[in-house]
């Protein structure tokens, strides 16, 4: 059995102004081996967030199940942490003093606190940078803190809602080969939604292309491209083909968007 | 209810860094020199009556007098202790109620209608009541103080707790905290730069209270100084009470804006 | 459809049972014995020696007295309180050289003044004007100040970039884009105001709502004063109420930067 499985997944949302219903996703069926990464790609409002806040327990389900490692998941656990696109770092602790906030939450036991948060700490490459605070950090520093925090509470799954999406292109680039030398240590099993096809393909064991209206699994790709990755295999001709197929999906959605924002 | 704390922009942040002196700060010497000077000559000049507004020099003499021999100290301990009494006891009150009632969405609304009246209500209206109920020794005073205070602290803290950001309590959610662990370790902590502001916009709320208090009922204190002098006519020695109150306030102001200061360097982002 | 009518209305309903709460609070316990009503009153007697002052002209004359010089006051600061604030937010060196002025302004109280302004304009009106528009003051210049000068720096560079002058940029940049923290001012103001107005009546008056309180208390009649008294918290909520919904006017267009 897969470590992750999510039958028939339905979550529906009821619009606060007009009282309409409308499904962020609908009939997601999806199996995720231990220690995959997975990208989970597609256009705004294609439920991918959606999807992962009900892996993470964030988000109540309105149909089907997700189950980890046989376990239905009914609210947030040990077993998953979650690393958001802003970091929500607490501005009144250090670099050490946030990272320790997952452990502290959790009543973590396996050990000192202070070890365990500096380990990670140490594996993000901010070591020095321990006693920071982080509005002396910049962003993608922060986005380090942010995957220590998650990573030192130690998950069996890994979710991560676009971390890098606010970051600038440079930053986004090293944080992900940075992101895979980290993985790499661990393996955990990663569930990575972004809306960057390149970072889609770069990160990814498997791609799940999602759809709109309502949020759907349009496809799933596997990734063949041999691990460790750096950026060479941008310019492969695997890679590429890989975009293309993935640019195509995208660009149907792109015909149906709206420009305008929507008034509520 | 942002706006609670949104007040004035006198948020001029005093910088002691450089020392050599900045345009601003010559300006604002030079400002000052020019008013002091008008102020010393107007009254020989013919243009304004010397008795009513006496001159810088004679205020300066007078300063001498009042520190020397008029049991300045006296006075000044007296309108000190009102002032911290009413205030300590404002905190006391206010800090835990904020905290309390600013988690629940129900309680402030509820709260918040009256709470916010009496803010914008001159709480100072209620001295005549304060000294029918309490006589006229340090009571009443204490009592507009801490009448002036306690509203902006609580209001503030109020705001600060039902403000914080939803994507930190997100992320506290996605590690299973539980709602106290939310309450001690996100919010109030949270809430801090909220109460450094309703304390600043107190403080000047219970300088006020004193003085006006005194002024109004009082057998000692800087207060009452100030009306002795003033039905006297003794404009020089006035001014130099006044000034002490200044300074007074002006000192504390400072004080809470470093501090405030400090915890803003945290939020910056 | 009550559950959802109540949901959307939640806060009004809310604090309308509130103060309604506390009325009847205060009503029941008077007679509970909890609190003596020499000291407090009791909201029906109060209601009763309202209606009496009423009928005789005091509530008119009173309300009228302080309202005059509410709206002296106020309307001065705010024609000063903007002018300079204006000045000051255009021109660095005008801030500069008030700054000074401001912050004494700011840390000493008002009041203590007070004897001062006798000596200078006599008792009564001109007095009570001159410290409420000093109360006022401070809040509207600080505001209008703060709204000029920090601008939206992006709007003022590309106005720039089109050509425009130093002053089209005060008129059409900076003006427009600092009512919302003017009006916050005058809101702050309007309660100042009248704040200053009653304080000041509370020492030296022959009429108006504070000289009604100090009158009455000094008789020790704590049921006429508290008619007073609600009247001006009364006051105070409407007149910033009303201050308020001006201010929400002019902040629809405001566009929500980031996030």
């Amino acid at each position: 059995m897969a470590q992750i499985e999510i039958r028939d997944l339905g979550i529906d949302y009821r619009k606060p102004k007009s009282n309409e219903v409308f499904s962020a996703v609908d009939k997601v069926e999806l199996s995720i081996e231990k220690g995959e990464f997975v990208t989970i790609v597609g256009s705004s409002g294609c439920g991918k967030s959606t999807l992962l806040m009900a892996v993470a327990g964030l988000v109540n389900l309105s149909r089907g199940s997700i189950k980890i490692d046989g376990k239905e998941v009914t609210g947030p656990g040990p077993d998953r942490a979650v690393v958001f696109q802003e970091a929500s770092l607490l501005p009144w602790r250090s670099v050490r003093g946030n990272v320790k906030f997952g452990l502290e939450m959790q009543r973590w036991s396996g050990g000192d606190l202070n070890e365990r948060a500096m380990q990670m700490i140490r594996l993000v490459g901010l070591g020095r940078f321990s006693d920071y605070h982080p509005h002396q950090l910049s962003g993608g520093m922060r986005q380090r803190v942010n995957i220590a925090r998650a990573l030192a509470v130690d998950p069996e799954v890994l979710l991560m809602d676009e971390p890098f999406g606010a970051l600038d292109a440079q930053t986004r680039e090293i944080m992900g080969t940075e992101l895979l030398r980290i993985w790499e240590r661990h393996k955990k099993t990663a569930l990575f939604v972004t809306h960057d096809i390149d970072e889609a393909i770069f990160l990814a064991d498997k791609i799940v292309v999602m759809g709109r209206n309502p949020g759907h699994i349009k496809e799933v790709i596997k990734v063949d491209l041999p691990r460790p990755r750096d950026e060479a295999i941008l310019d492969s001709d695997d890679f590429h083909n890989l975009r293309k197929r993935l640019r195509a999906h995208l660009a149907e959605d792109m015909s149906s968007m709206q420009l305008v924002k929507e008034v509520a | 209810m942002a706006d609670v704390t949104a007040e004035t922009a006198a948020t001029r942040q005093v910088s002691f860094a450089s020392l050599r002196p900045s345009r601003e700060a010559v300006v604002g010497t030079l400002a000052v020199l020019a008013f002091l000077v008008l102020w010393q000559v107007a009254p020989s000049m013919g243009w304004v009556n010397g008795r009513f507004t006496s001159r810088p020099t004679e205020v300066f003499f007078a300063a001498i007098d009042v520190f020397m021999k008029d049991d300045f100290l006296f006075h000044a301990r007296i309108s000190l202790t009102e002032f911290v009494a009413g205030f300590a006891l404002a905190i006391v009150v206010s800090i835990p109620l904020g905290v309390l009632l600013g988690t629940s969405k129900i309680a402030r609304y509820l709260i918040d209608p009256p709470l916010m009246a009496l803010y914008i209500a001159p709480t100072l209206v209620l001295l005549p009541i304060m000294v029918i109920w309490l006589g006229i020794d340090m009571a009443p005073k204490i009592a507009v103080v801490f009448l002036g205070a306690v509203f902006p602290i609580v209001l503030n803290t109020m705001a600060g707790m039902s403000e914080a950001d939803p994507r930190f309590l997100r992320m506290a959610r996605s590690f299973g905290a539980t709602k106290l662990d939310i309450f001690m370790r996100v919010l109030v902590p949270g809430s801090l730069p909220a109460l450094l502001t309703g304390i600043r916009l107190a403080v000047g709320r219970a300088v006020l209270g004193v003085i006006v208090g005194e002024l109004f009922v009082s057998q000692a204190g800087i207060g009452y100084q100030i009306n002795l002098y003033g039905s006297a006519m003794r404009i020089d020695r006035l001014l130099v009470y006044v000034l002490i109150v200044s300074a007074f306030g002006y000192t504390l102001t400072i004080l809470v804006r470093s501090v405030e200061n400090k915890i803003r360097d945290w939020r910056s982002k | 459809m009550i559950a959802e009518l109540f949901y959307r209305r939640q806060a009004l309903i809310l604090g309308t049972l509130s103060m309604i709460g506390l009325l009847v609070f205060w009503q029941i316990a008077v007679d509970a014995g909890l609190i003596n009503p020499f000291f407090i009153s009791t909201p029906s007697q109060v209601w009763t020696e309202f209606l009496a002052q009423f009928e005789d002209g005091q509530v008119a004359a009173n309300l009228g007295a302080t309202l005059y010089c509410f709206v002296w006051s106020m309307g001065l600061a705010t024609v000063v309180g903007i002018v300079l604030g204006m000045l000051a937010g255009w021109f660095r060196d005008v801030e500069s050289a008030l700054e000074p002025f401001i912050w004494f302004k700011y840390s000493a109280p008002t009041v203590a003044f007070y004897p001062l302004f006798i000596a200078w304009l006599g008792y009564g009106t001109p007095t009570i004007i001159a410290i409420a528009f000093l109360f006022a003051l401070t809040p509207i210049y600080a505001n209008t100040l703060s709204g000029i000068k920090n601008i939206d720096r992006d709007l003022a560079k590309a106005a720039r970039s089109f050509g425009a002058k130093p002053l089209d940029i005060f008129l059409q940049v900076a003006l427009p884009g600092s009512v919302p923290v003017m009006m916050a001012g005058l809101r702050l103001g309007v309660g100042r105001a009248l704040t200053g107005v009653v304080v000041a009546e509370l020492f030296g008056a022959n009429a108006g709502l504070g000289y009604a309180i100090t009158y009455y208390g000094q008789l020790m009649q704590t049921t006429k004063m508290m008619v007073s008294i609600v009247i001006v918290i009364l006051l105070g909520v409407i007149l910033t109420q009303i201050l308020s919904f001006l201010e929400s006017k002019t902040d629809s267009w405001r566009v929500d930067s980031g996030r």
